[in-house]
């Protein structure tokens, strides 16, 4: 239950933030990945900065070292990474986001949606079929 | 209009945070994707898994059947089980670290569809059109309804594709996985934000 509150608080606040940063409008995107406007760019880069302060400060008021799952550098890492980089700036949205424009009413959004969902499956048909390289234990965290 | 830079950094630092202090667990949205497309590849019943008490009878039984009854040592076996093993303690058993259900993964995507209603709602109100919020999209990939849907529909398979490939998109990768300083997440962050800027230019350079 707890788990359940928990993760609909943070997806409420993720979404609404999103939204309010605007993350979720294609135009603001489209001027972080040209340079016509840094806002974008450097409100994400205050966000990795306090995180890693964060977690720091995290690690010295917990006692037992915290077991977070490591991200290695796999075969998959650059090309995929690349290939969702050039989504990304196609439809303006990375995952979470087709949802937020969905919510604000960018009905359009449905189709990024779809495709992520269709993208995410033939992924994993590609990589039983093809791949077959041990991706770590970032899948699901 | 939008947030200025260093709020919106802190509400995107306050949510990861909250994320894991409130979830157990580092946030990763496309990884909640998989998770769900997984549930709907194996729609099937798992076969329940053999607790180890389970496994070790059912090899005793074969032994015993292959050898007769004089081949096991019950007493000495159990008796040496409750010495090494003491009884699994609630605690890990109903551990947080356990794989979230389908349902509260669509749930976390289900309100994040709320959360962005919501700060339109507060924000003006909500006009649900099919359309994309955007000047320069028409610009560049014209006004045709089924031409943007065409285009949204195959960057979305890039995006699916791509961060189930990397195994990470923006939140698990590029705030999670860079500011523990994770290889992988530096290297996946470099690349699609280098893909973004080098599309986007391209992009730029149709109008």
């Amino acid at each position: 239950m707890r788990d359940l509150l928990g993760t609909m608080v943070v997806g409420l606040g993720f979404g609404f933030a999103l939204s309010r940063i605007g993350f979720s409008s294609w135009d603001e995107v489209h001027r972080m990945f040209t340079f016509a406007d840094l806002r974008l760019l450097l409100t994400f880069v205050v966000g990795v900065v306090g995180l890693g302060v964060g977690w720091q400060l995290v690690q010295r008021t917990v006692s037992e070292p915290l077991k977070w799952p490591d991200r290695a550098i796999h075969p998959g890492t650059l090309t995929g990474g690349a290939l969702f980089g050039a989504g990304w700036a196609i439809t303006g949205a990375c995952p979470s986001i087709a949802l937020v424009q969905l919510g604000e009413g960018q009905l359009m959004a449905m189709w990024t949606l779809v495709g992520i969902f269709v993208g995410n499956y033939v992924y994993s048909l590609a990589h039983e079929r093809y791949f077959r390289w041990d991706l770590g234990s970032c899948i699901d965290d | 209009m939008y947030w200025e830079f260093w709020i919106g950094g802190a509400a995107l630092m306050a949510v990861a945070m909250g994320h894991w202090l409130l979830v157990g667990r580092l946030m990763a949205v496309s990884g909640r994707f998989t998770a769900l497309v997984n549930s709907l590849r194996f729609d099937t019943e798992p076969e329940p898994e053999m607790s180890q008490e389970q496994l070790l009878e059912a090899m005793r039984a074969a032994t015993r059947e292959q050898f007769g009854d004089a081949s096991i040592d019950d007493d000495a076996e159990d008796a040496q089980d409750a010495e090494d093993q003491p009884a699994p303690s609630p605690v890990v058993a109903g551990s947080r670290k356990q794989p979230q259900s389908t349902l509260t993964h669509a749930l976390f995507l289900a309100c994040l569809v709320v959360g962005g209603m919501l700060a339109a709602v507060s924000n003006g109100g909500v006009q649900p059109a099919y359309v994309l919020h955007s000047s320069v999209f028409p610009q560049v990939f014209g006004s045709d309804p089924l031409t943007s849907a065409v285009v949204l529909l195959a960057g979305g398979v890039l995006i699916g594709f791509g961060t189930r490939m990397s195994a990470g998109c923006t939140s698990g990768h590029g705030l999670c996985g860079v500011s523990r300083f994770q290889p992988g997440s530096l290297a996946a962050t470099a690349a699609f934000f280098g893909a973004g800027i080098v599309v986007s230019l391209l992009l730029g350079g149709m109008l």
